[in-house]
């Protein structure tokens, strides 16, 4: 079977996605001092990459499954303490799953 | 001042949610059901199975009209290294309904469709932002600058209760009590499936996975027939997970390269690409059940089982959901909507969920911290098959003998003793 990159499989599902308000928010600058950057491989919708050119975490909301498992296994997000914060969409935006 | 009043308010419209709505509808109960998707089911995913005896018990005369997939009537388990597998096939003669694969965005449409037709006001598209206090009981939700007043609120809001959560009424979910999943959904002709499973085209298998599919990790991986597509999936516990440093994407790509697997999906078109938390915490993690206006329920509630070889979430979803609409019909009756007046959900739910809660208390924490069953085991167990079979004119050994030279060095014999005895004692 043929391989996918994950843009390639996210292609597939339906979203409305609210481009201009992300429903979650993170301090990209905050997060030079995490240790353990788990939600770079945490995340299966691979939202969250450490940019190794500008030593900087990059975050789309746009494709988010809203599974919630960075919320999890983020402290900060977890407790949403200044800079972060976790949010499902509002108004039914973001993931339309059509089989589920 | 609030806008609307209602006698209940449901956040959630999955099984649990639309369950209890329409138990309470049917008894002529104003009762308001929000969904944060645009349409009940858009938000939710299962592997998955539902077994239907709990369908049954909500709706006695028209469960058989729910948009079920296959009935599964071949189980299989397999374990699996990285290039080899080993199986274990079923096939049961008697079409008993147990169980039918099932997909959620139908499968919810539908339920929450009943809730609506009984008489349950639904609004979807709605995310609560909050709940409204007074005095120290619950008495409605908040969603943007509307209120809606109730007399009782009941949660059915999933396995990420971020309302209850943030209103400080539950405690907050924790990384260690849940396993996340991951699902690709394949388009496949009907036909097709019927002849590569060997089955009719009502019938259906369920596979489940233990092995090199999680890299180890404790969880497992499934594949189920829907009717004309195959849910195939990735299990792992989110902690162990977060400690393993390893891409979770990339594993779930993998899943669909083993040669085990590989064949059952080929030719199959990805439809869809899906994730969601799973609550595995059981007994020990549960939150408050219930208190001063409202009940929890569903996966809000953590009302999972997984006892090593079957996950169970939505039965008790849908027997929580009706627990809560009984409970919430007494407290109306009465006037009461305290935190001892809803003493009964519990009592109910003490019967039904509760008491297999209870059984496998012990499961997650054996499945977790039992390393071998996802590396050694399954190992042992593939290289076993192969040397048995492989038959090349060497000298043979009896099988004793290769069981032995399977093992050798992998594993001391008192481990697999103290595994064997404690999954005994726990699954």
């Amino acid at each position: 079977m043929k391989s996918l990159s994950i843009d390639d499989r996210l292609a597939k599902n339906r979203f409305d996605s609210d481009d201009h308000n992300p429903h979650i928010i993170v301090d990209k600058n905050a997060c030079k001092t995490c240790n353990h950057r788990a939600c770079t491989y945490s995340c299966p919708a691979e939202r969250y990459k450490w940019d190794t050119v500008n030593d900087l975490l990059s975050f789309d909301h746009v494709g988010c499954l809203e599974c919630g498992n960075c919320r999890l296994v983020c402290e900060r997000l977890k407790q949403g303490i200044d800079g972060y914060s976790w949010d499902y969409p509002s108004f039914g935006k973001g993931i339309i799953f059509r089989e589920g | 001042m609030a806008d609307e009043r209602f006698q209940v308010i449901v956040i959630g419209a999955g099984v649990a949610g639309s369950a209890a709505a329409y138990r309470l509808a049917k008894a002529g109960r104003e009762v308001l059901l929000i969904d944060r998707g645009k349409a009940p089911g858009a938000k939710n995913m299962t592997g998955g199975r539902l077994y239907t005896y709990a369908l049954k018990a909500l709706l006695p005369d028209e469960w058989q009209e729910a948009p079920f997939e296959r009935e599964v009537t071949r189980e299989m388990m397999m374990m699996m290294t990285p290039q080899s597998s080993i199986a274990i096939d079923s096939t049961f003669s008697v079409k008993n309904q147990l169980s039918y694969t099932v997909l959620r965005a139908k499968l919810d449409a539908w339920l929450a469709a009943k809730a609506e037709e009984a008489g349950a006001m639904l609004v979807p598209a709605s995310t609560v932002d909050g709940l409204m206090l007074k005095e120290g009981k619950v008495c409605g939700v908040r969603i943007g600058d509307e209120e809606l007043e109730a007399d009782l609120v009941i949660s059915a809001e999933g396995v990420n209760p971020l309302v209850f959560e943030r209103a400080g009424i539950i405690k907050p979910v924790e990384n260690s009590n849940v396993a996340l999943g991951i699902k690709h959904v394949f388009r496949l002709p009907e036909a097709v499936i019927n002849d590569r499973f060997n089955t009719g085209s009502d019938q259906g298998v369920a596979i489940l996975c233990a092995g090199e599919c999680t890299k180890g990790i404790s969880g497992g991986a499934f594949l189920y027939t829907n009717k004309d597509s195959i849910s195939l999936g990735l299990v792992v516990d989110s902690l162990s997970w977060k400690n393993s440093k390893l891409p979770i994407a990339d594993i779930a790509e993998a899943l669909k390269q083993h040669p085990a697997i590989g064949r059952y999906i080929e030719g199959g078109e990805l439809v869809e690409y899906s994730a969601h938390l799973i609550p595995e915490g059981g007994i020990a993690a549960l939150p408050q059940l219930y208190g001063n206006g409202f009940m929890v329920a569903g996966d809000a509630a953590g009302f999972v089982v997984n006892s090593g070889l079957t996950v169970r979430g939505m039965d008790y979803a849908i027997l929580s959901g009706i627990a809560a609409a009984e409970t919430a019909e007494e407290a109306i009756n009465s006037g009461n909507y305290s935190r001892t007046a809803l003493k009964s959900y519990e009592d109910r739910l003490k019967q039904s969920v509760l008491k297999d809660m209870e059984t496998f208390k012990n499961a997650h924490d054996y499945m977790a911290h039992t390393q071998h069953v996802f590396t050694t085991y399954p190992m042992l167990a593939a290289n076993l098959m192969e040397s048995i079979y492989h038959v090349d004119g060497s000298p043979s050994k009896r099988v004793l003998g290769t069981v032995r030279e399977a093992v050798a060095g992998k594993i001391p014999y008192f481990n697999v003793f103290k595994d064997m005895l404690k999954g005994a004692r726990s699954l």
